[in-house]
């Protein structure tokens, strides 16, 4: 997040897009609902309506994959009208032009079309963003898990910065991410192309400085992403595969798919407190603990750095994830992983990283810091882009609209979008097995319309056939009009009936993030066998 | 021995990073409380928040490692365990290359988990191959 | 009292990484780490509970405020805590606290030292909502409700709570799920189980994370109960609540035999 969730409650505009907020991020939810009690205008886009959506000023349901469209539809209308941050765009930006040529192509009746979102409504929008002193945008998978996902992310930093709606308290552009510790994960270097603190694999002088550190001699070569890694594996390229704590058997898009590829390996590792469905392909499972039982530190959304405390001793031989690793590690003839404590893993790191530099256990003791954090006197930073944007000067590109990787035709005539319940998380290893959480929501459902259900039949808590391209899922109806016609709703978190089996492995070009918001399905009912 | 205390530490669920009191009676959790004074949480949480100690405790969880030996999981020593995995890896690296090898951190992990997890895969292994699921 | 050994613990909040929370007080050497923070209010006798559940033999001190107190009451009379084995060491809210909570009562009956408060008769919070045309007035609770995720935390963190099977999780009742969940059934069910319970501390509403003003709701059936029936809960400990001769189960006690 480029601000922080207490700043929410602040900002006199709201947009939020692509996030079941109060299921999936519960207390960014209250400051949003806090604000909008404050007199803010809470303007919601999503093709659901979410509880969220009730209290919006403005509710509007786009047709899926279309958010490229009605935000270049919107900054179209904002120029039009003078509406635009002229200040800001002079001082912090650079590319206006080139997006204003794009912008041409996008009048009201235009995006009207392709979008499904009235003129009248595009322009109460438009306004009500631009005209706004302090306006916030929220996003989550809604808006990243498509084909045009960083074409969406940057189409919503566009609009921020033509409206100067970035680079102030209560004001930016902040993507809420899914697990609670992404941030972490992806700030210490759990990812292809850089080292911790987002210092890139490639460059000769930060490789150096790691390589010195690590007494090691390092790859320049950026890796593979997860669904590179899938890929290679199938090609015969990636022969072991070492997963810690991740179940991509339910959360990987086409899940046949995933396991039939998972099963060439000639190793397969996996560190998990549960014996998940992927680590049933494992060939070696080691145990780990849950985060009630060791020391740490996680960066939550708004990248404040918290502390996680051991309350209990880990349950029977199971090991911290980092443990084992220093171990294997150490086993494997490298003798840089001793550590007496996760304290002087937390030191070493910060070294190494500049955004994290300033961050000590003793000074996160009491409460957490957001990074960047560059020195011991520095109290961190509670929104980003202040005076300027990490490059210098923000540039705008032109993004033009591109039509999902799959849409609907007379075969699959369902739009299928899939997303989060507020009772379970994630693959459910840990919020399946929690009595209270689990009585909320035992089994999968399709949300439907209930027109739609009239039409093919179908009653409420039927069991139907769900077929996609990829597959077939079998799983109970449940009907309701928060979701449109023509549109199906399933949440991801069941092995058991799968979403995944359905959806598509088009990927982002640049995230490499699936789409998993959009793909085409046909419902049929399932026919009684022995009437 | 009677005892009670509670621990502050941080959900383990959702990105919101709430505060919460993990409650801990003769060395059990037996509760979790939101933390009052949390600037996110003001001694509000979600059901998952509320509920996060009772996966802790499951049946399921593993104890001792498993390796699979003619399809079926069996328990082993750590020492093997590790000798095991150490010792496939370093074959693998040696006979197609570090880059036949990769890994998947964990968003559910700690900082220092990612960190050394990374450190490994780039430092002892010798790739870049690392990413996570966050992108699902 | 811990070295004269008439208590085996005592339960308050202690500092601990620049937070007061809940502790139990075992040795002596320990309350150098004692703290009392007028914000910071946990449940305190909700979790003494659940300490004796497993000791009941020990006599354990509790630090209690006035609603603290009436909650112990309640709890003496559901049968939760047993009266001999609990030893309340009573603090006085201030006089900021008293108003900021519209408390009838900050204080508890015997106080270890400072001043009473005075009681604060505030119904301004029940009147503001009491005003509204009728319609309006649906419309202002039912956009309340609506907001509602489910938490339970306003059940979980009352110290007047404590059924072993909660109807707000009885299937046949309210439906499992949904977000918001079923309204206003959810919340009126509540609202009617905590009508000659609730002794009015506010924990609902702190720990409500979608700013649900709960309270105001139990405030306002507790009083409809007052003038009904001229009860007032965790009052008195030998008179039982009017609703209970209805009989609803949901006072079954576990090993109380009742
Ligand atoms: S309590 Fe709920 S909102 Fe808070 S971090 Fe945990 S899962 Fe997220
Ligand atoms: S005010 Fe709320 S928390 Fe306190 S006793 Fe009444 S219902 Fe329970
Ligand atoms: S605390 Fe608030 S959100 Fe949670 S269940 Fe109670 S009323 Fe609903």
């Amino acid at each position: 997040m480029t601000n922080s969730i207490p700043e929410l409650e602040e900002s006199d505009c709201i947009l939020v897009t692509g996030s079941n907020t109060t299921e999936a991020h519960p207390l960014v939810a209250s400051r949003i609902l806090r604000a909008k009690q404050k007199g803010a205008t809470l303007i919601v886009i999503d093709p659901r309506r979410t509880q969220i959506a009730r209290y919006a000023d403005i509710f509007v349901r786009q047709k899926l994959g279309t958010d490229v469209a009605w935000i270049n539809g919107l900054m179209h209308i904002i120029l039009k009208e003078g509406w635009e941050n002229k200040e800001f765009i002079s001082k912090r930006t650079e590319g206006i032009e080139e997006l204003k040529k794009e912008l041409e192509n996008y009048p009201p009746e235009k995006v009207e079309e392709i979008t499904g979102i009235s003129r009248a409504d595009l322009r109460r929008i438009a306004e009500a963003y631009a005209k706004a002193k302090n306006a916030s945008i929220i996003y989550a998978m809604g808006i990243t898990q498509h084909i045009t996902g960083t074409d969406n992310v940057i189409s919503l930093a566009n609009l921020a910065m033509l409206t100067g709606n970035i680079g102030k308290a209560s004001s930016g552009v902040n993507p809420l991410r899914g697990q609670n510790n992404v941030q972490g994960a992806c700030d210490m270097g759990g990812l292809p192309d850089v080292y911790p603190g987002y210092q890139s694999v490639t460059n000769e002088t930060i490789a150096k400085k790691f390589e010195e550190s690590w007494n090691a001699k390092l790859s320049r070569k950026p890796g593979l992403t997860i669904m590179e890694m899938f890929q290679s594996i199938e090609e015969g390229k990636v022969k072991a595969m070492y997963i810690m704590g991740e179940n991509p058997m339910v959360s990987d898009p086409d899940l046949k798919h995933v396991e039939h590829t998972l099963k060439k390996l000639e190793l397969l590792v996996v560190q998990d407190i549960f014996l998940t469905e992927t680590a049933k392909l494992a060939h070696i499972v080691l145990p780990g603990v849950s985060f009630a039982e060791k020391e740490g530190t996680f960066t939550s959304t708004d990248r404040r750095v918290q502390r996680v405390r051991k309350a209990i001793e880990p349950l029977g031989e199971a090991k911290a994830d980092h443990e084992i690793i220093c171990k294997i590690a150490k086993r494997m003839g490298n003798d840089s992983f001793n550590y007496d404590s996760e304290e002087k893993i937390f030191e070493e790191m910060t070294r190494l990283t500049p955004i994290y530099h300033g961050i000590t256990y003793e000074r996160i003791e009491k409460d957490g810091i957001q990074w960047p954090c560059t020195n011991s006197e520095d109290p961190g930073t509670p929104f980003l882009h202040k005076d300027q944007f990490s490059k210098g000067k923000g540039t705008f590109f032109p993004i033009p609209y591109r039509e999902p990787a799959e849409i609907v035709d007379e075969e699959f005539p369902f739009w299928l979008t899939t997303g989060r319940i507020g009772f379970q998380y994630h693959s459910r290893t840990m919020s399946g097995v929690s009595p209270s959480l689990q009585k909320e929501a035992k089994e999968g459902y399709v949300e439907m319309n209930p027109f739609d259900a009239i039409q093919l039949g179908i009653e409420e808590g039927e069991k139907v056939k769900v077929i996609s391209r990829r597959g077939t899922i079998e799983i109970k109806t449940k009907l309701s009009f928060n979701v449109g016609r023509n549109m199906v709703f399933i949440p991801f978190h069941y092995f058991e009936s799968a979403a995944n089996v359905l959806t598509n492995t088009a990927v982002d070009p640049i995230s490499k993030i699936p789409e998993f918001k959009v793909c085409a399905v046909r419902l049929e009912k399932i026919e009684e066998e022995n009437p | 021995m009677l005892s009670y205390e509670t621990i502050l530490t941080t959900c383990t669920y959702c990105g919101c990073g709430c505060g919460i009191l993990l409650e801990v009676l003769d060395g059990r959790i037996i509760g979790t409380l939101p933390q009052k004074d949390h600037t996110i949480t003001q001694g509000g949480l979600c059901i998952k928040g509320w509920n996060v100690h009772q996966f802790i405790y499951d049946q399921g969880r593993l104890k001792r490692p498993l390796v699979k030996r003619d399809g079926k999981f069996t328990e082993t020593t750590w020492e093997e365990a590790i000798e095991e995995v150490a010792t496939k890896l370093n074959r693998i690296k040696e006979e197609y290359g570090p880059d036949s090898i990769c890994g998947l951190t964990s968003a559910r992990c700690t900082n220092e988990e990612n960190y050394i997890f990374q450190k490994w895969m780039r430092a002892v292994i010798g790739t870049n191959n690392v990413d996570h699921c966050a992108r699902l | 009292m811990l070295d004269e050994n008439i208590v085996s613990a005592i339960l308050g909040l202690k500092l601990s990484h620049g937070h007061p929370i809940p502790f139990l007080f075992t040795k002596s050497s320990e309350l150098g780490k004692w703290v009392f923070d007028e914000s910071v209010r946990y449940p305190l006798t909700k979790i003494l509970i659940k300490i004796a559940q497993k000791y009941p033999d020990q006599k354990i001190g509790v630090v209690v405020r006035g609603c603290d107190e009436r909650s112990l009451i309640e709890l003496f009379k559901n049968y939760q805590l047993q009266k001999d084995k609990v030893i309340a060491i009573g603090i006085p809210c201030s006089q900021d606290l008293a108003n900021r909570c519209r408390c009838e009562r900050p204080f508890p009956s015997e106080i270890e030292d400072g001043e009473f408060a005075k009681p604060v008769e505030d119904y301004s919070d029940i009147e503001e909502v009491e005003k509204l045309p009728e319609q309006e007035r649906f419309l202002y609770w039912m956009s309340q409700f609506g907001k509602c995720i489910k938490c339970y935390g306003c059940r979980n963190i009352c110290p007047a709570c404590f059924c072993p099977s909660c109807t707000l999780e009885d299937e046949n009742l309210i439906k499992p799920g949904g977000m918001p969940p079923e309204i206003p059934i959810f919340h009126l069910h509540k609202a009617y189980h905590m009508a000659d319970r609730c002794i009015d501390c506010g924990l609902c509403e702190e720990a409500c994370p979608m700013g649900i003003p709960v309270r105001r709701l139990y405030r306002k059936v507790k009083k409809a109960v007052k003038d009904l029936f001229g009860y007032i809960p965790g009052e008195n400990e030998d008179e039982k609540g009017p609703l209970e001769f209805l009989g609803d189960g949901s006072y079954e006690l576990p090993g109380t035999g009742k």
